[in-house]
């Protein structure tokens, strides 16, 4: 994901900005990392560049 | 083994373009692609919502005609192609790819010009739910297709993998009644249910397209249609 995607995303839960936390970059591209509701407090990790905000319920349902 | 598990599967993601938009396959794909270029109009510089992109096939395809767009879907391993075709393509700046459940969509109220959602609501549980988070983001448009009851679909159904839900014309104007939307317009088509153009090659594929498509112009053509696709905006 880049950057400017948090001026769109929120949290699922409670609608809330996201703060974001960035552990690898690949130019614009966050690659690895985590958002973080200041809300609720739930967090939401990055993973090869896809931003997982499946509410935490629905995190752990299902892998492949 | 269920929709879900099934759908998420790295090695049913690897195939998942190869088994279904090659051969007869690809006369569904462009379609498909067509039924979204025809719904959404000019998308320059829209910004678009794409439901259960899978492999991005629609998400790439707008992206190139300059959407600013996200396509969103539960499987990693499906966007992971996605995110390759979106390189390829020379667009990722314009598409981003996310996890997320499409009834509790991360995003605010009113956000996006556009909202989709293709081959999405046969495997919802919950329909209205969706519809209605589907329509909490939109500005205006929401587009999505159905497979048909009654149809050929019905036969077809029994031998997949995943259940699939189908929906008769009745079904989808309550669907769009409770999540306060109102038609703009349907078109309906593939009186072949797609499972049978996926098991020819295209050339043999071909001229049965040429007699349900020519059928499908008929009166008979909508009360046989297999698939519709459902233009709705807000109330």
């Amino acid at each position: 994901m880049k950057e400017s995607l948090l001026d769109i995303i929120c949290c699922p839960i409670d609608k809330h900005d996201l703060e974001l936390e960035v552990d690898e970059k690949d130019g614009d591209e966050i690659i690895s990392g985590t958002l973080t509701c200041p809300e609720c407090g739930e967090t939401y990790p990055i993973e090869d560049g896809i931003p997982n905000l499946l509410p935490p319920d629905m995190r752990d349902e299902v892998t492949a | 083994m269920k929709g879900k598990e099934w759908y998420q599967a790295d090695d049913v993601a690897d195939e998942y373009d190869d088994k279904r938009f090659t051969g007869g396959g690809e006369l569904i794909d462009l379609r498909e692609k067509q039924a979204v270029l025809d719904a959404l109009g000019p998308v320059e510089d829209k910004r678009i919502l794409e439901v259960a992109c899978g492999t991005g096939r629609f998400t790439v395809m707008l992206a190139e005609r300059g959407a600013d767009i996200i396509g969103l879907d539960i499987s990693p391993a499906m966007m992971a192609k996605g995110r390759k075709k979106a390189q390829r393509a020379g667009v990722s700046g314009s598409v981003e790819f996310m996890r997320g459940d499409a009834a509790r969509l991360p995003f605010p109220d009113d956000h996006f010009d556009a909202v989709f959602a293709m081959r999405f609501f046969h495997l919802a549980d919950t329909p209205v739910t969706f519809l209605r988070e589907l329509r909490r983001v939109s500005k205006e448009q929401v587009f999505f297709d159905t497979f048909t009851r009654p149809s050929t679909r019905v036969l077809y159904n029994w031998l997949l993998p995943m259940g699939s839900r189908l929906y008769s014309k009745r079904d989808v104007e309550s669907l769009l009644a409770d999540s306060g939307l109102s038609l703009a317009a349907a078109t309906h088509d593939f009186m072949l249910p797609y499972g049978f153009y996926r098991e020819l090659p295209g050339a043999v594929a071909r001229p049965f397209r040429t007699v349900d498509t020519a059928l499908g112009s008929t009166p008979l053509g909508d009360a046989v249609a297999s698939v519709s696709y459902w233009n709705a905006k807000k109330e």
